[in-house]
């Protein structure tokens, strides 16, 4: 008696045709999922950590402030002085209402410099905060 | 009579999708590589609104209310006069604001932070946060005794019910002028 190999009638090996497809959808779900750094900041800082931390939903209304360990302040792409942080965010506000100013402030500055920054913040009537902070381990 | 036939070329009118996977890879490859994905977190606060020196009032509040927390620049912190350490406060205060929950609006408590110019930002930034974790620990008991459910699965109701209950007040003092 003869033995025969059984062979399964379809083919062998994955189908490869679909793959751009796949791929593509991950191409698209990380181009959707994230969103190009569009600013160069230009001072150095550590944030401070903290456990009782939100998200911000609304990407769209957020405007940073960088605060490094140097002092320096930076709002958009520019290094900015104290006195002029009110005109400027004076203009957002006006511009978008409901502004949140995130403040990204290196964690070894003194108070002094966040009061008066939130001082400029109140007088521009930009009052929605946001201290940056990192989630706690 | 000659027939006339059309020419096929084997495989005109195709091109092959063979390396497409690889397009695609480099693209997804690109985009991996350039974006950050930063999602952005922090503790939120609202700023009150600025009112000139001379047309400031001076509303009485009184102590039952109040907690008002200092924070000098050797890095000490105080509740109402008294030097505790900065985990402490959360316990110290959820005491408090579950005393005042069914207080009437004006009679919550309010938390004072005040620091010095020279105060870290760091330290600050500690002291906020247990803050902020004392009101959300009571408002997440609360909302387990009294729907059942935890905070963030709420309706859009419940959660201002909670927030009428339970406010978050918090007050940034202004610090005083130490030369």
């Amino acid at each position: 008696m003869k033995f025969q190999k059984k062979r399964a009638a379809t083919k062998q090996g994955i189908p490869t045709s679909s793959m751009p497809d796949i791929i593509f959808m991950l191409l698209l779900f990380f181009m959707v999922a994230t969103t190009l750094r569009e600013q160069e900041v230009y001072v150095s800082f550590t944030l401070p950590e903290a456990k009782a931390i939100e998200k911000i939903e609304n990407k769209r209304l957020i405007s940073y402030i960088y605060v490094g360990k140097n002092g320096r302040i930076q709002i958009d792409d520019a290094i900015v002085q104290l006195k002029d942080i009110q005109d400027i965010m004076y203009k957002k506000r006006v511009a978008l209402p409901n502004v949140i100013v995130s403040l990204r402030i290196d964690k070894n500055t003194n108070m002094g410099l966040v009061t008066d920054i939130q001082q400029a913040l109140r007088k521009a009537d930009a009052r929605r905060i946001n201290y940056s902070a990192r989630m706690k381990e | 009579m000659v027939s006339l036939k059309r020419r096929k070329r084997e495989g005109a009118g195709e091109f092959s999708t063979a390396s497409m996977a690889d397009i695609t890879f480099l693209l997804l490859l690109f985009f991996l590589v350039s974006t950050v994905i930063d999602v952005d977190t922090g503790i939120g606060l609202t700023l009150p609104e600025y009112i000139p020196p001379e047309e400031q009032e001076l509303a009485p509040l009184s102590k039952d209310r109040l907690a008002a927390l200092l924070i000098n620049e050797n890095g000490d912190v105080l509740l109402n006069g008294e030097i505790i350490a900065i985990p402490q406060i959360k316990d110290n205060l959820v005491e408090r604001i579950k005393s005042k929950i069914d207080l009437p609006k004006n009679k919550k408590l309010v938390v004072s932070i005040k620091t010095d110019r020279k105060t870290n930002y760091n330290l600050y930034i500690q002291a906020l946060d247990e803050v902020k974790s004392a009101y959300f620990q009571v408002r997440e008991e609360y909302a387990l005794n009294h729907w059942g459910k935890k905070v963030k699965d709420l309706t859009d109701e419940q959660v201002k019910e909670l927030r009428e209950k339970i406010p978050i007040i918090i007050s940034i003092a202004e610090p005083e002028q130490i030369k």
